[in-house]
């Protein structure tokens, strides 16, 4: 018993990690830089496929499972792969998105570029074996420590912990350096910071891609833990998880997204995933469980707009205070 | 005054379907001058404007800064020059506090470097504290200061006139253009908004600014272009165009029947 209340803690510990780490490169790509990603789980996919594809063994003939590549990489160079594609992809639909469109036309794009790659995986078997998926992906060290499944799994949630931990960090160190505040910037008011003479068009394509790479090792963790991704697993209605954990928290922070991953990703979408199916009717729980999804976000929106934990204004630690400064500011408050 | 101008603005054209917004405007603005772009209700002057600074592409003609044409350089590219362009309404940054809308101005800053924001952060601290002193000097100059670390959006409409007049001098312009500063705010206001133009003319920046307010026109500005129908159709001191019917002609008829395009 002790057994599987351990496996379970650790499961969900790890997609509370996995969807940290999803809802961070969504606010590195929206709320840093308001790019309307409406796609964010294919790249999610691509890095978990690429991963997958890149640490699997060549395919078996007569397996009936064929997928493309098969290098049987180690798990550093795999994750390397796995990274490096979803940033691709991701500077792939910026190069199309991100030159000259508004938001909202911007926001069909990713939107359309995600059923596209749907399609094509789920469509064509030869690449990542259609809809049927990967399986049997292995996964890191586990050759090497020979633990039972639940050592392994809390191995596991602190292997993803650390990654985690790693990129939040970057991600703090980026929204607090002048490159982030440019960021922002460009979402506030693009025309603007244009003519205040950043490079729009770099700035986005680059939150953009380290956005993508962000999700796509949110991806590569989700194979690995799970060893096997099929596109089921990353229909639209995971992106709009992310958004959710993402609104709720608070756009723009990331304290924010890890909330927001913990309350909307481990609360209500995984931890009711193990609650005993009604047989009467089984698609009860699912059904609810996107109802108060959408409600929380309904009254996230209504109540707080912005978010549980708000976006912080930015401090200037350290500047001299000065003793004439309140008077000269008299005038302007007549104004 | 046989000095190459600043801004030369020659022939352009601009048309937006079958609007001939720009119909072959062309002046120029000298340095250290404060010079006014005046006009009846479109006459062109913002798309002249959104043409200087490259948020518009022309059909034809030329706009040279310094010397070298900058005609179809993307906008921020044009900035990086010098000549920075404001908005016909106040666009502050509304989530970013007024200490931020400026500390974003600087062009080339260390931090805006990918691998110092995420691996060096020390590589950019002194440069990032000696900008945000002078940005607190700014706003003080612009009365500014008790709101540094308010969000923009906050400030009332004339103190975000002042932003933006502070936010474009943290980018070190050669030139500002700025389209209709004095639009919608009271007059005490103006008058202090004037003053900091010539204070800022004193310190070396060279002013176009598109307005509707003659008065302000004639106590700030060095000289004056009319435009009509996207032509030039005068220039010259604000007394002189008082005495030139064609310039009164054109503020009461539209300048239909001076620039000779009726139809």
């Amino acid at each position: 018993m002790t057994g599987i209340i351990v496996g379970y803690i650790a499961t969900l510990g790890v997609y509370f990690c996995i969807y940290n780490i999803l809802s961070i490169g969504l606010n590195i790509q929206f709320g840093y830089a308001g790019i309307l990603d409406f796609t964010v789980i294919t790249f999610m996919a691509i890095g978990g496929y690429m991963a997958g594809v890149a640490s699997l063994g060549p395919e078996q003939p007569g397996s009936q499972i064929f997928y493309i590549l098969g290098l049987s990489l180690p798990w550093p160079v795999a994750m390397l792969i796995g990274a490096t594609a979803a940033g691709l992809v991701g500077c792939a639909i910026g190069l199309i998105a991100l030159r000259r469109l508004r938001s909202d036309y911007l926001a069909i794009v990713t939107l359309a570029a995600g059923s596209i790659i749907y399609g094509l995986v789920g469509n064509n078997t030869k690449i990542f074996d259609g809809f049927e998926g990967l399986v049997g992906v292995p996964q890191p060290l586990n050759g090497v420590l020979n633990l039972n499944p639940n050592s392994y799994s809390l191995f596991f949630l602190g292997f993803a912990a650390v990654i985690m931990v790693i990129l939040w960090v970057a991600a703090n160190r980026l929204r607090n350096s002048p490159l982030g505040r440019a960021m922002r910037a460009t979402r506030e008011d693009l025309e603007v910071a244009e003519a205040y003479g950043k490079n729009t068009y770099k700035l986005r394509m680059m939150a953009m891609v380290i956005g993508s790479i962000y999700v796509g090792i949110g991806g590569v963790l989700t194979i690995w833990y799970i060893t096997a991704l099929a596109p089921a697993g990353w229909g639209t209605s995971e992106t709009f998880v992310v958004w959710a954990a993402l609104i709720v928290g608070g756009v723009g922070s990331n304290g924010g997204a890890v909330i927001g991953s913990f309350l909307v990703a481990v609360v209500f979408n995984e931890a009711t995933r193990f609650l005993p199916s009604i047989s009467s009717n089984p698609s009860l729980i699912p059904e609810v469980r996107n109802i108060c999804i959408g409600a929380l976000v309904i009254l996230t929106l209504r109540f707080r707009p912005q978010g549980v934990l708000p976006e912080r204004k930015a401090k200037f630690p350290g500047l001299p205070e000065r003793p004439f400064g309140e008077k000269a500011t008299a005038v302007a408050e007549e104004v | 005054m046989d000095a190459t101008p600043l801004l030369e603005v020659d022939g352009i054209k601009k048309a937006f379907g079958g609007v001939q917004a720009v119909d072959g405007a062309a002046f120029s603005v000298d340095e250290g001058t404060v010079t006014a772009l005046i006009g009846p209700n479109g006459a062109g002057k913002s798309t002249v404007v959104g043409v200087i600074g490259g948020a518009i592409a022309p059909d034809e003609g030329r706009v040279s800064f310094r010397g070298e044409e900058i005609t179809s350089l993307a906008p921020h590219r044009i900035a990086r020059r010098g000549l920075i362009r404001t908005f016909q309404i106040s666009r502050e940054y509304p989530a970013m506090t007024v200490l931020e809308n400026l500390m974003v101005s600087p062009s080339n800053q260390r931090g805006e470097k990918l691998a110092n924001a995420l691996f060096a952060h020390r590589s950019y601290r002194n440069q990032e504290r000696q900008l945000a002193v002078k940005a607190l000097d700014v706003l003080e100059d612009f009365g500014l200061y008790a709101m540094r670390d308010e969000y923009a959006r906050n400030l009332s409409g004339g103190q975000k006139r002042l932003l933006e007049l502070a936010r474009s001098v943290m980018a070190d312009p050669t030139m500002l253009i700025l389209d209709e500063p004095m639009a919608g705010i009271n007059p005490a206001l103006i008058s202090h908004i004037g003053e900091h133009i010539l204070r800022l003319r004193e310190a070396g920046i060279t002013f176009l600014m598109v307005e509707h307010n003659l008065e302000v026109v004639e106590r700030i500005c060095d000289h004056v272009i009319v435009l009509a129908v996207g032509r030039t159709l005068a220039q010259g001191t604000m007394s002189e165009l008082r005495a030139n019917e064609a310039v009164v002609a054109a503020y009461l008829t539209g300048g239909i029947v001076d620039a000779g395009t009726a139809h």
